[in-house]
């Protein structure tokens, strides 16, 4: 009964911040892994089978959507892992009849089919753009750092609705065409709220509510994070990847 | 849609999609700056679905308890406040206080042989006819009422249609609950009527009978007609600050006034009018 209270007492503390999270599921991974090799039927091995990781997932869901109301914790936990990794492995199941690179060529030959096919010319490039993309990532994570942010919160903060998310790009629009509202923001620290939402016309509310998301999005729009600009110009351009 | 991994953590990874959206994702063994394409994206729906739940279990909640409070009323107005009373008097004098429906919710005995005769008595969800009959039973046992008594019933109604209803009913069924038992004198009062009497006797210092046009009925079949003599609740009839005795005097004896009057007693009327008489005489044998 008390240990009960305990995790639960954990799991609330975890939902606040992320470190007591990432405890958390370093504490509980005996009881995860537990759950995947019901699933696998043998013990999970770790840093190869995804199913660890959908499964840790899972148990990040869980933490995230636990309330008291919804009774045992690790209850909770075990049956959202068993649905994750019934999805997953849906999902899994159209991808069948492809082929793994990492799959053998043929019988007499044991040799991965990744090393029969030529190599890219532009490998090295990709090496080099994806440290480059790390760099500007890291400097990301540094600058939003200072206003008290990180990207686990941007994510938690991010519109999900098409609406929200358009009224965000009307304020990134508006705060391109007035620099100056980005030198407020780097200068300050703080989201100029009031002149970004008279400017662009969207109501105050939604920008309080969105304010970590915003707060990320305009310092990709300062100087630097050319590739990350490059990654989203369809922010901008209000157009919907698919 | 090409996603870049922005943060990694053992449990998930943050990831940007080429909108400019931020996800938590499965962390499948992911670097940071990759592009990946068709993450195992977190769900966060559960939370959205749980609030959803939230808000129309409340609506229903809110709503049940708007019914729960009408209705609640509207049985608390119908079944358990006191909406007429009837006043016994044998010579025990008793309340009942009914509902609505004429069911007797209330039984209080208002002199001390009205509180020795509800005493253990239980008149819960019981009708006021059934009430009434088992009351006089009881008062029977008890020596309360014998052969030339006397049953009145001052019934406390807000509408006149409701008082004519009680009295003929509960006339009749007394009537015939004690035919052939025994004689007794039933009177039935309007209790509002028998009050303003009281308050306007109070007022104007005299005293009168309740008129007979209050009473639905000045006695039963079962015995001779009488005028009506019970003034609800018990309240003294008799005037007793208006007296010529005393230190509380008022120092007027009114000589007109006699014991027609309902009650109002001066005792020394006689006497004083005896010796005025006398007075008289004298001087005519003087003359």
């Amino acid at each position: 009964m008390n240990d009960e209270h305990k995790i639960i007492q954990q799991v609330y503390a975890a939902k606040e911040d992320m470190q007591e999270a990432d405890q958390l599921i370093s504490t509980y991974m005996p009881f995860i892994k537990t759950e995947t090799a019901k699933f696998l039927k043998r013990p999970p091995i770790e840093g190869h089978d995804d199913e660890l990781s959908i499964a840790m997932i899972a148990f990040h869901e869980a933490i995230c959507g636990y309330s008291r109301t919804r009774g045992a914790f690790l209850r909770y936990a075990a049956m959202l892992i068993k649905s994750r990794l019934i999805d997953y492995h849906r999902k899994e199941k159209r991808h069948k009849n492809l082929v793994s690179f990492d799959m053998p060529v043929n019988e007499d030959n044991e040799r991965p089919i990744s090393e029969t096919l030529a190599v890219k010319d532009n490998y090295s490039e990709e090496l080099v753009m994806r440290d480059a993309t790390k760099a500007e990532i890291e400097e990301l994570t540094n600058q939003i750092q200072l206003f008290g942010v990180s990207l686990t919160d941007v994510a938690d903060n991010c519109p999900r609705q098409q609406r929200t998310l358009e009224a965000c790009r009307k304020v990134l629009n508006y705060a391109k065409e007035n620099p100056e509202l980005l030198d407020e923001l780097l200068r300050t620290k703080r989201l100029p709220i009031t002149k970004l939402s008279q400017g662009s016309g969207v109501d105050r509310k939604t920008l309080e509510r969105h304010r970590k998301y915003m707060v990320a999005m305009l310092l990709i729009y300062t100087n630097g994070y050319e590739i990350i600009r490059g990654h989203i110009k369809q922010v901008l351009k209000g157009g919907t990847a698919k | 849609m090409k996603y870049m991994v922005m943060e990694c953590y053992p449990s998930y990874a943050v990831l940007l999609d080429e909108n400019g959206c931020f996800f938590k994702a499965a962390n499948l063994h992911y670097e940071i700056g990759q592009m990946v394409e068709n993450p195992v994206l977190m769900k966060q729906t559960s939370l959205k679905e749980h609030r959803t739940i939230k808000w129309i279990s409340s609506g229903i909640v809110a709503i049940a308890a708007c019914f729960i409070i009408v209705f609640g009323f509207i049985y608390y107005q119908n079944y358990m406040a006191t909406y007429s009373s009837i006043f016994l008097s044998i010579n025990p004098s008793i309340q009942m206080d009914l509902n609505r429906h004429g069911t007797v919710i209330g039984l209080t005995g208002t002199n001390e042989d009205g509180i020795a005769l509800v005493e253990g008595y239980d008149c819960k969800g019981k009708d006021k006819v059934t009430v009434t009959d088992e009351l006089i039973k009881r008062a029977i046992d008890m020596g309360f009422l014998s052969e030339g008594g006397r049953v009145s019933f001052s019934i406390d109604t807000p509408d006149e249609v409701l008082f004519q209803e009680y009295g003929v009913e509960l006339r009749s069924n007394v009537a015939q609950y004690l035919d052939g038992k025994m004689t007794v004198t039933i009177e039935i009062f309007n209790y509002k009527d028998s009050q303003q009497n009281l308050t306007h006797d109070n007022s104007s210092s005299s005293s009168a009978l309740p008129s007979s046009s209050s009473s639905i009925s000045s006695s039963s079949s079962l015995a001779p007609s009488s005028q009506p003599a019970y003034i609800p609740p018990p309240s003294s009839d008799d005037d007793y600050d208006d007296t010529d005795y005393g230190p509380h005097n008022d120092g007027i004896t009114d000589y007109n006034d006699d014991d027609n009057d309902q009650g109002n007693t001066n005792y020394d009327e006689n006497n004083e009018d005896e010796d005025s008489d006398d007075d008289n005489d004298d001087d005519d044998d003087d003359d």
